[in-house]
């Protein structure tokens, strides 16, 4: 009873096995309640699991998953490599008001753009490749602004006291010492790289995708398979967010630590 | 006994002044801290700076430190009364930063790699062992700052400063929030440092009078005059000269707890 009691308290640490069995039995509950109240247009998840093994045989699905993968990768690649770049710029004078631009350019609309960009780029790949660049780089130079803001300024005089010039610090305060920290923003913004994958991706189908898949399953009303390729999606993000966090530890054992 | 001379000046405040905007912080602040010397021991010099909250004692950290500049007035250190430089005076601060990132090794090896004298390797290596090995560290070397306690962390800040060659260290309350056998530890590693090198100088702030004047040979009370923005050394005392320095049990000394009496009626 009460451990009933414990998990509606607010603030209650519960320990996680508690919390997993918490996890596993909401799911269940939300899994039922979603067979038990559809069967009109929207798949139940029986129809939904069924969908997901037909995606599985379908002959372009590798390929498809392939083009969406890659295209990620690569855009949040050179997004992060950009966003460094004008991250650790900032700090010397004359390229703030860049960096600050750069982070009001979150309000930018994409789909205003895309007739500029369009212009700029030479094939459907280059597109989508600047657009998502484009729309990733503002909120990572967002969050790595904010980590760099969060240093305490005792770290700077730590070094300044060590004897070190300001590159120097720059180096092991900024770059080196919070290396790990741009492995964190990389991981929370995965999933905003992870949702503009399927949008970018319908401007240019001859490269496929998921995202196409999904077009092409809306197109012809085949919800189930819409589901089913928005559960693939919706694991496959949980699956890189697990990967990054886990690299992260492995890469940067010290953040496993809690200062005592 | 405790026979001693004080010879050259080795750290000197001048009318130093610090304001922002119309904020005075500090004014007329002036001192001379002397090269202590005594027979048979590398004998530093420990001060202790007693003062209340809010007067600005971190402010003058950062001032002696060559952090921030002086309105007005000069802070010079060594034996040639240089203007002190920015890195040529350490700070430990009270929660005592360090890199994160880094093991204590590698945090004791920055401290050496700025040091300015050329070492190999495996002389870096044998320094830092044997700091470790004195202030009981070598089991510590290859953690990071996160899996030391609170007294660890401080010892390794306070070698840290050492071996980048600073002989002046400025160390902001190193006895807050510690239990008594912590702090007696701190005294013991307070002395140790001191008595590593003639020039080492140490300055501690503390709210704890008593602890600090009993690591400490001069205790400066900080505080404001009435009618005069901002503050001020108002009184010093010269441990030595009263005969109350380097005494391992000189909190039961009668004189020294009329000394402490007398400071915090001062406050």
């Amino acid at each position: 009873m009460n451990k009933i009691k414990s998990i509606f308290e607010p603030l209650r640490t519960i320990n996680p096995r508690t919390m997993l069995l918490l996890i596993v039995a909401e799911a269940a509950v939300a899994l039922i309640a979603w067979q038990l109240s559809g069967g009109g247009l929207i798949p139940t998840p029986d129809k939904v699991v069924g969908a997901i093994g037909r995606i599985f045989t379908m002959p372009d699905f590798i390929d498809n998953l392939f083009a969406s993968l890659t295209l990620t990768v690569k855009g949040m690649v050179i997004s992060i490599l950009i966003a460094l770049v004008i991250s650790y710029l900032s700090i010397v004078p004359f390229f703030q008001p860049i960096a600050r631009f750069i982070v009001k350019c979150r309000y930018l609309t994409l789909t205003g753009l895309i007739f500029l960009f369009t212009l700029l780029t030479q094939n459907g790949h280059q597109l989508k490749i600047s657009l998502l660049i484009f729309g990733i780089v503002p909120f990572f130079v967002t969050s790595l602004l904010s980590v760099i803001e969060g240093i305490n300024k005792q770290e700077y005089e730590l070094c300044t006291t060590l004897r070190m010039n300001s590159w120097k610090t720059l180096w092991e305060v900024i770059i080196i010492g919070r290396l790990d920290q741009v492995f964190e923003v990389m991981r929370q913004n995965f999933a905003i790289a992870w949702l503009m994958i399927t949008s970018v991706e319908g401007l240019s189908m001859s490269e496929g995708g998921l995202g196409v898949m999904l077009i092409k399953a809306n197109k012809y009303v085949q919800l189930d398979v819409v589901f089913g390729l928005l559960v693939i999606i919706f694991i496959l993000g949980m699956a890189f967010d697990y990967i990054l966090g886990q690299f992260r530890h492995w890469l940067f054992p010290y953040t496993k630590l809690q200062t005592r | 006994m405790n026979a001693y001379t004080k010879s050259h000046v080795l750290l000197s405040a001048e009318n130093i002044h610090l304001q922002y905007g119309e904020k005075v912080i500090l004014r007329d602040i002036n001192f001379q801290i002397r090269n202590v010397h005594r027979e048979g021991v590398h004998q530093g010099q420990v001060v202790a700076l007693i003062g209340r909250s809010g007067l600005g004692k971190t402010q003058l950290f950062k001032v002696l430190s060559g952090l921030v500049p002086p309105t007005q007035g000069t802070v010079r250190i060594g034996a040639d009364q240089h203007p002190v430089k920015a890195g040529q005076v350490g700070i430990v601060p009270q929660n005592y930063i360090l890199f994160q990132h880094r093991t204590v090794y590698q945090n004791l090896r920055i401290g050496l790699d700025h040091s300015g004298v050329a070492l190999s390797e495996a002389e870096k290596k044998r320094i830092i062992e044997d700091y470790a090995n004195t202030f009981e560290l070598i089991d510590h070397l290859k953690k990071y700052p996160a899996q030391l306690s609170g007294g660890q962390r401080q010892r390794v800040s306070i070698i840290q400063q050492v071996l980048t060659g600073n002989r002046f260290i400025l160390l902001d309350e190193p006895f807050s929030g510690l239990d008594i056998l912590m702090i007696d530890k701190v005294i013991e590693l307070l002395l140790k440092v001191s008595t590593l090198h003639e020039d080492n100088t140490l300055i501690v702030v503390s709210h704890d009078i008593e602890n600090a004047a009993a690591v400490s040979d001069t205790v400066w009370l900080m505080g404001t005059e009435e009618g005069k923005v901002g503050a001020t050394i108002r009184k010093e005392y010269d441990l030595c000269e009263m005969g109350l320095a380097w005494k391992p049990d000189i909190r039961t000394d009668p004189k020294f707890v009329g000394l402490i009496d007398e400071i915090r009626k001062g406050l």
